[in-house]
């Protein structure tokens, strides 16, 4: 019972209070288990009522008494250290063995002993807000994992073996983004970063002795400090809509280049058509007046006169005629043009174009020039033909 | 009988306790003195169990492990005036038992606080001939080491005492500054926010005028090639014709002229205002041989 409770009592002065100051597990105060031996014994000589034949049953008790204590004595130094684990044990003080995993005993208090977990990864997160070379300020969130590689370092070197890693840590982390710029620190340069402070915090604590090694370190994120996050917020959106806007401009030029490709290739095949036609056409015409013009020469005259006949017969034989003997008759003639005309708009069209009596007794005369000189030149040449 | 063993009890028990007062054990962990009436008799004892003489001397314990003076921040000005906050902290340990006892006798605190006045001395002076770049970002390693092995020769010296490493934790700008660092961070995220835009919009335009430019290429270089092959129809229905044509030219004139013809009066309606002169009218009036 007394040999379990752990720590000191609060008595300085106690040899064997140096130990107990960890906060582990200590050799148990020897002086203070005397005295409440003593105590205990003096209450059941007490309690028998002051006969004096109580010395044969307080002898009883005190060898029940004796044992009890061996044993509970022996269940508290027997100990087991796991595969995880390692215990240092000290001999009076002086460091006696590292203990590897497996059933072992110790002897307190003569013996004392620290056990910790050595294998198992620590981890100590971190996030704050510190200076980059460039004067802005960045968070930085950050975790430590470590464990322990020399327990007796551990337990023995550093007063505080955790705290002093957790200032290191910092110092190290602190040193490394002050000697980054921003930039640097906000994205490409994490992993560099996690690689130079792991160095250096290594570096740091060996140097303390404090048998504790640096596992892994993870920038978990750097950031922009909250105050200034919405500008940063907007210079993302910005990329974004930069990507926007050449999108659209993107799908305006996918929109029309492909459109003027189809219509420059419809240009090309309406010329090529027209190529085409006019040239077969031009043939065809071409052949046809060949072949027509072969038999005008077995038979010239005829056909020369059948054409012409043909032509004007079909040419009169769609219009309204007007015979005009200019001649024989009376230079005044009267043409009921505009009768003609008006009937002929009532007919057709009321989109016409109005024409007074006079403009109409003009245009006739001009019409009536107009062919008797027609009419003549044919004439002429078709007897310049024969 | 009873009175005897009670002797006997109290004798053991004097016995017992004369003899815990003799021994004293120092752990690996620990330094320690022993005192004789405050005289230094054993400055400086190894670990393991000892025998003192009880009653008589007294030992004094310390801390032997690396401890560490954390001191609060600090307000300082670096060459070119401007505040900083300086965070460090020392990794002590005892050196030299007897040194220490005398000088700071034995008290943790004491030590602690007659360094950390002598750390932050130097700190000011080294950051004071600084510039703030150069404290953040420059030598720092050199510094500290500078820092600690003047501040060792004298502890060591002084108060007996082994100074491993001086860092600083946290070189940071006081909240009134930060917060114009901040303004100024955030304008020059919106400065590249605007460029970054502009360099969008910059592109999109760039990629608009240059669609626009195919379009005008394509059409105007469509326009050349379809001229081209019109002109080439042309030609070659030209030369169609006038091969043809060639072969009698006057016969050509007549029924070409007689096609025009009928496609100048081919509308329904037109007047015709005729005279009957005219070759066509001949046997209209008349009709024997002339």
């Amino acid at each position: 019972m007394a040999w379990n409770e752990p720590g000191g009592n609060g008595k300085d002065q106690d040899p064997w209070g140096g130990g107990n100051r960890g906060g582990n597990q200590g050799p148990p105060d020897l002086d203070e288990a005397f005295r409440k031996l003593q105590e205990k014994l003096n209450g059941i000589f007490g309690g028998k009522g002051g006969g004096s034949s109580s010395s044969s049953g307080g002898g009883g008790v005190f060898v029940v008494a004796l044992l009890v204590a061996f044993a509970a004595y022996i269940w508290n130094a027997v100990y087991i250290v796991d595969q995880k684990e390692r215990a240092v044990v000290l001999r009076f003080g002086e460091y006696l063995e590292t203990v590897t995993p497996g059933l072992h005993i110790y002897f307190p208090p003569i013996d004392s002993k620290y056990q910790e977990n050595v294998t198992e990864f620590r981890t100590y997160n971190l996030r704050q807000q510190m200076l980059t070379e460039d004067e802005n300020i960045v968070e930085v969130a950050m975790s430590v994992q470590y464990n322990i590689s020399d327990l007796k370092d551990f337990i023995l070197n550093v007063e505080n073996p955790e705290s002093s890693l957790e200032q290191a840590t910092q110092s190290a982390l602190r040193h490394v983004v002050g000697g980054s710029e921003m930039h640097q620190v906000l994205t490409e340069g994490r992993e560099a970063m996690a690689d130079e402070v792991r160095e250096r915090l290594q570096s740091y604590i060996n140097n303390y002795g404090s048998g504790i090694n640096v596992g892994k370190i993870n920038v978990e994120s750097t950031s922009a400090p909250q105050e200034v996050q919405p500008a940063f917020d907007d210079v993302i959106r910005a990329r974004e809509d930069k990507e926007r806007s050449q999108n659209r401009a993107q799908s305006y030029a996918n929109a029309i280049v492909p459109e003027a490709r189809g219509e420059a290739q419809r240009l090309l095949e309406e010329a090529e058509g027209y190529r085409q036609e006019v040239i077969a056409r031009a043939e065809g015409e071409a052949n046809r007046f060949t072949q027509l013009l072969t038999e005008y020469r077995k038979a010239p005259e005829v056909t020369r006169q059948r054409i012409y006949l043909d032509t004007l017969q079909e040419v009169l034989g769609q219009s309204n005629k007007v015979l005009v003997d200019v001649d024989g008759g009376n230079n005044m003639m009267y043409l009921p043009l505009d009768k003609i005309m008006q009937e002929r708009g009532g007919a057709t069209s009321s989109g016409r174009v109005e024409l007074d009596a006079q403009q109409i007794r003009e245009l006739a005369n001009q019409v009536a020039e107009d062919l008797r000189s027609r009419s003549s030149t044919s004439s002429r040449s078709g007897r310049s033909a024969q | 009988m009873s009175p005897k063993s009670m002797l006997g009890v109290i004798v053991l028990a004097l016995a017992v306790l004369v003899g815990i007062e003799s021994l004293y054990v120092v752990s690996e962990r620990e330094r320690a003195v022993v005192l004789r009436f405050g005289e230094l008799i054993e400055p400086n004892v190894q670990p393991g169990l000892h025998l003192k003489a009880p009653f008589i001397d007294k030992v004094r314990i310390f801390d032997g492990r690396l401890l560490t003076l954390d001191s609060p921040p600090e307000r300082f000005l670096t060459q070119e005036k401007k505040a900083l906050i300086v965070d460090s902290f020392v990794k002590w340990r005892i050196d030299n038992v007897e040194t220490f006892y005398t000088a700071t006798s034995g008290d943790i605190r004491r030590a602690n606080q007659l360094l950390s006045q002598r750390v932050e001395s130097r700190l000011r002076n080294i950051v004071g001939g600084k510039s703030l770049q150069e404290v953040v970002s420059g030598e720092r390693d050199e510094l500290m080491q500078a820092i600690t092995l003047s501040l060792n020769n004298i502890a060591r010296k002084e108060l007996g005492v082994e100074v491993v490493d001086v860092r600083v934790k946290r070189i940071d700008l006081p909240p009134q500054v930060s917060d114009s660092v901040f303004e100024r961070m955030r304008t020059e995220r919106d400065k590249e926010a605007q460029e970054i835009r502009s360099q969008g919009n910059e592109q999109a335009e760039v990629i608009r005028a240059d669609a626009d430019r195919q379009k005008r290429v394509l059409l105007a270089e469509a326009y050349r090639d379809a001229e081209k092959l019109r002109g080439d129809g042309d030609a070659q229905s030209a030369a169609i014709y006038a091969q043809a044509y060639n072969a009698d030219t006057e016969f050509f004139s007549f029924y070409r002229s007689m096609q025009a013809y009928k496609e100048t009066f081919r509308k329904q309606g037109d007047i015709m205002v005729l005279d009957p002169e005219s070759d066509f009218f001949r046997y209209l009036k008349q009709s024997e041989v002339k």
